[in-house]
C-alpha cells in the first residue's frame, strides 16, 4: 500500500513516503512521480505501477519529466476523490509488473465507491481494473428481479423517464423564449 | 446505496451489461425502454420464444444467445405461468418466485418479441391439457404463434376441443393424436379456414372420404396415416378435371396411405402428361395438378 501525506499542496508537495517495492525490486533506479486528487494529498507511485493508465502513462512519455519536475509538478486530478485515488494507486502497485488475474477480490464492497471508482478508472484508462469494476457493478444485480434492479440501479421507470423528458422540454422551451425576448431587448 | 448506472460513461456501462448473465440482463431488460434499447444494443440476441403448456402452466422458453470473446454463447431461458397467475423465472439456483410484480404473462411475451424483433411466438405446444377452460386463458395470452402442436398425451377429447378453439391461432397446426372417434367428424375439421395442418398419428390411421376432399378447405395439408380407397382418389380427380366446383382453395395436399396404394387405380380413366417421373392434370380452364404417387403416400400439388 502507498502512503500518503494529508494536506500537501499540488504545488509544492512535502516528502511523501514511497510505495512498497514488490518483492522482485527492478535493477534499475526506478523512477517516481505524484499525482493527487480532489483532497490534494498527494501519492508518491513508480511509474511502473502507473504503466497500468494509459492516460498518465501518455502524459508521462509527453512531458518527459525528470524526478524533481515530477517532485515539484504532481498530476493534478480535481475531479477524483482522494479517497478513490488512494484504492486506484493502491491496485496499481498491487499489479505493478504482474499479469492481471482474472477476478480480482479486493475491490470496495461499498455500491457508491464502486461507481466512482468506475468512473475515475475510465477517465484514468486502466483497462484492467475498468473490466474488473464492470463485472462488479453486473455482479450487484445478480439474480435479482426487475424490480429490485431498477431499485439497485436507480433505473427511472418509464412513467418517470417520459415526466422528465417533458420537464427538460419544458426548459428547453423557456430558455428559448428567454433568449429570444433579450434578443428583441437588444435589438430595441 | 444504489448507484446510478445509467449516468456511467455509455462504454463502462455497455461494457457492465456485457459481463451481465442472459438471464440478468433479460430481467435488467424489463426495468424500463431505455434499459430494453440498451439490451437491444448489447451484444445479445433473442432469437425464439417458444411456450408450452403443461397443465395449467404455461412454460415460456426463450432461446437466446450472448457474444463473449468472439463466441456465441446459446442459453434457454424460462418463465413459468402458473396456476395462480403468478411468475416464475428459472435462475441458476432455481426458480424466483416473482412475487407482487407489476409484470403481467401477457407483458413479457410482448417484451420478448420486441426484443426478438418477431412477431410471434415461434411454437406453442399444448403437452399435457386437461382443463377445456384454461384453452380460453391460452388463447387470450398468445393469440398468434408460427406452429402450434398438439402433443400425443393429451387425450382424444382434449386434443379434438384444442383444435377447434386453437388452431386459428397457428399458421401452421400439428396435432399427434387422431382425436376422432367419429368418421363423420374430420369433414368438420378439414372444412376450417387454415393455412397448414399436420395430422399425425401412425397408430390410428384417420378415415378420409371423396367428401372430406370435396370440402377441405385448409391450404396445405398432410395426414398421416389414413385410410382411403383408390376409387375414391380416382373420383375425386375426375371431378376435379370437370371443374365441378370452381375454386378449390388447397394448394397441397400430402396424405401417407396406411396399407398402399395402386397408382393405376388412382390414375385409371384419366388423361395426364409424365413430368419429372409425377403425373400432371390439366383442366380446361387452365388450372394444373401435379400427382406424385409412391407405393404408401400421394401428393397433390395444385397449381392456379
Amino acid at each position: 500500500m502507498s502512503s500518503t501525506e494529508q494536506g500537501t499542496s499540488s504545488a509544492a508537495p512535502a516528502e511523501p513516503t514511497t510505495a512498497p517495492e514488490s518483492a522482485a525490486a527492478p535493477e534499475v533506479p526506478e523512477s517516481f512521480y505524484y499525482v493527487h486528487g480532489k483532497d490534494k494529498v498527494v501519492h508518491k507511485v513508480s511509474a511502473g505501477a502507473l504503466q497500468h493508465s494509459a492516460l498518465i502513462h501518455g502524459m508521462i512519455s509527453n512531458l518527459g519529466y525528470t524526478e524533481e519536475q515530477a517532485k515539484a509538478n504532481p498530476f493534478p486530478f480535481e475531479n477524483i476523490d482522494g479517497d478513490i485515488l488512494q484504492m486506484v494507486v493502491d491496485w496499481c502497485n498491487q499489479h505493478k509488473g504482474k499479469p492481471t488475474p482474472p477476478e480480482d477480490t479486493n475491490l470496495p464492497k461499498q455500491k457508491e465507491k464502486l461507481f466512482d471508482l468506475v468512473l475515475a478508472v475510465n477517465y484514468l484508462e486502466i483497462k484492467e481494473l475498468l473490466t474488473y469494476c464492470c463485472k462488479q457493478v453486473a455482479m450487484m444485480v445478480k439474480g435479482k428481479s426487475p424490480e429490485e434492479i431498477r431499485e439497485i440501479w436507480m433505473i427511472p421507470t418509464d412513467a418517470e423517464d417520459e415526466a422528465a423528458e417533458k420537464e427538460a422540454k419544458k426548459r428547453a422551451g423557456k430558455e428559448a423564449a428567454g433568449e429570444t425576448a433579450a434578443a428583441a431587448g437588444d435589438a430595441k | 446505496m444504489p448507484i446510478n448506472i445509467l449516468s456511467l460513461p455509455v462504454k463502462d456501462l455497455q461494457y457492465a451489461l456485457d459481463c451481465m448473465d442472459l438471464d440478468d440482463l433479460l430481467a435488467f431488460s424489463l426495468c424500463s425502454k431505455r434499459a430494453k434499447n440498451l439490451v437491444k444494443s448489447s451484444k445479445v440476441e433473442v432469437e425464439k420464444i417458444y411456450a408450452e403448456v403443461d397443465e395449467n402452466r404455461i412454460n415460456l422458453k426463450i432461446s437466446t444467445s450472448q457474444l463473449q470473446k468472439w463466441i456465441w454463447y446459446g442459453k434457454r431461458i424460462k418463465f413459468v405461468l402458473c396456476e395462480d397467475f403468478s411468475i416464475k423465472f428459472k435462475r441458476v439456483d432455481g426458480f424466483q418466485k416473482w412475487e407482487n410484480t407489476e409484470f403481467t404473462f401477457n407483458h413479457l411475451i410482448a417484451h420478448f418479441l420486441s426484443l426478438s424483433n418477431t412477431s410471434m411466438i415461434r411454437k406453442l405446444k399444448i403437452k399435457n391439457g386437461n382443463s377445456i377452460a384454461y384453452l380460453d386463458t391460452v388463447k387470450q395470452l398468445i393469440p398468434k404463434c408460427q406452429f402450434l402442436k398438439i402433443s400425443e398425451e393429451c387425450s382424444r377429447e382434449f386434443t379434438k376441443i384444442a383444435f377447434l378453439k386453437l388452431s386459428s391461432i397457428g399458421e401452421i397446426v400439428e396435432i399427434d393424436n387422431n382425436p376422432l372417434d367419429n368418421e363423420n367428424y374430420i369433414s368438420k375439421l378439414l372444412s376450417l379456414n387454415l393455412k397448414s395442418v399436420i395430422f399425425n398419428d401412425f397408430v390410428n390411421p384417420f378415415k378420409l372420404t371423396l367428401d372430406d376432399l370435396l370440402g377441405l378447405n385448409i391450404a396445405r395439408l398432410t395426414i398421416a396415416s389414413i385410410n382411403i380407397t383408390e376409387r375414391e382418389l380416382n373420383r375425386f380427380l375426375k371431378l376435379w378435371m370437370k371443374s365441378s366446383h370452381g375454386f378449390y382453395r388447397p394448394e397441397h395436399i400430402s396424405l401417407l396411405i396406411r396399407n398402399g396404394i395402386n397408382r393405376a387405380e388412382v390414375l385409371r380413366g384419366i388423361k395426364y402428361q409424365i413430368v419429372d417421373n409425377k403425373h400432371l392434370l390439366k383442366r380446361a380452364d387452365g388450372k394444373e395438378l401435379l400427382i406424385d404417387i409412391g407405393l404408401r403416400y400421394v401428393i397433390f400439388k395444385f397449381r392456379q
